[in-house]
């Protein structure tokens, strides 16, 4: 039983076409040693030292994202004060074209807003999203954001297409939030 | 303190300023765990160097091979800073280097340069490791 579980779990991920997925409490030793991972895999199957860079970059981004934002947090602290957060994070290739997934908890009282920002991105092009860019990282921070909304830019720019989302309302306090960037 | 230097890591960047020579240098990858613990003595310095009262030059190298999104925020800082200081008593230039072969950081660095208008700043390919100093 025990085998049979995890062998369909990882068939399932692996028919995906994923390189890895990790879920759970994340920290920035995880984002460096799988980033690293990431970055030597590519270079393993020889795709082009642009387009680590591009998957690197999503990848960074979105896990970063999830360390800050995450709405599901470790009961505790950490010895230097901090919180931890969990999320699951997936990175693979289908059809020739890497993909980043994050996913991650948010407060039902943050939907609108971060709903209105990435169907914003979505509408912009190349262009626009260099603008975008340009003009949010001239402006202070938003009180509330730490940054967030140059990460989702950068994640728009990387990507070879308009970037994917998706929410699932979990209960009256959370839902699950999702995006995907194909590089 | 006439220099001041971090070294780099698999994570941050070396970080090596000459106040003598008015030499600023930022070299490698940049994405810190918190850029505010790590680049607010950087900011500090800088600003403590160009609130000096003599006449003076300073020319800014950098050279990343990645810098994530909180990372970037703080090299805009940098620039207006330095964007504010440059003028007829301040000659400040900016040398970003890029590979040949990377087309984001060369992007990067043209996004920059279209951002300031009295530092001299220019985007130069560079080939192999920077030669020693």
């Amino acid at each position: 039983m025990l085998a049979d579980k995890y062998y369909q779990f990882k068939k399932s991920l692996d028919e995906q076409g994923v390189m890895f997925t990790y879920s759970g409490v994340v920290s920035e030793t995880i984002l460096f040693g799988l980033g690293d991972t990431v970055k030597q895999k590519m270079h393993v199957d020889e795709a082009d030292s642009t387009t680590i860079k591009r998957v690197f970059s999503v990848f960074v981004e979105q896990v970063q994202n999830i360390i800050r934002y995450s709405a599901e947090k470790a009961s505790g602290e950490r010895k230097d004060g901090r919180e931890m957060c969990s999320g699951v994070i997936s990175v693979g290739r289908n059809q020739g074209q890497f993909f980043v997934v994050g996913g991650n908890l948010v407060h039902n009282r943050d939907l609108p807003r971060l709903r209105n920002r990435l169907e914003h991105l979505r509408s912009l092009d190349k262009d626009e999203l260099k603008a975008y860019y340009k003009q949010k990282l001239r402006e202070d921070s938003e009180e509330t954001s730490k940054g967030a909304s140059i990460g989702l830019i950068e994640i728009a720019r990387r990507a070879a297409g308009p970037i994917m989302f998706d929410f699932k309302v979990v209960n009256d306090n959370y839902t699950f939030f999702c995006l995907k960037a194909f590089v | 303190m006439d220099c001041f230097t971090r070294h780099g890591t698999e994570r941050t960047p070396e970080i090596v300023f000459d106040f003598g020579r008015g030499i600023f240098s930022i070299r490698g990858e940049s994405y810190p765990e918190d850029v505010a613990t790590f680049y607010g003595p950087v900011m500090s310095s800088l600003k403590e160097f160009l609130s000096g009262n003599r006449t003076r030059s300073l020319t800014l190298e950098i050279e990343l091979i990645y810098f994530n999104s909180s990372s970037a925020k703080v090299l805009m800082n940098l620039f207006l800073l330095l964007e504010n200081a440059a003028g007829a008593e301040n000659q400040i230039t900016v040398n970003w280097y890029y590979q040949g072969d990377d087309e984001t950081m060369r992007e990067f660095g043209e996004e920059f340069s279209e951002d300031v208008r009295h530092i001299n700043f220019h985007v130069l390919e560079r080939n192999g490791a920077p030669p020693p100093q």
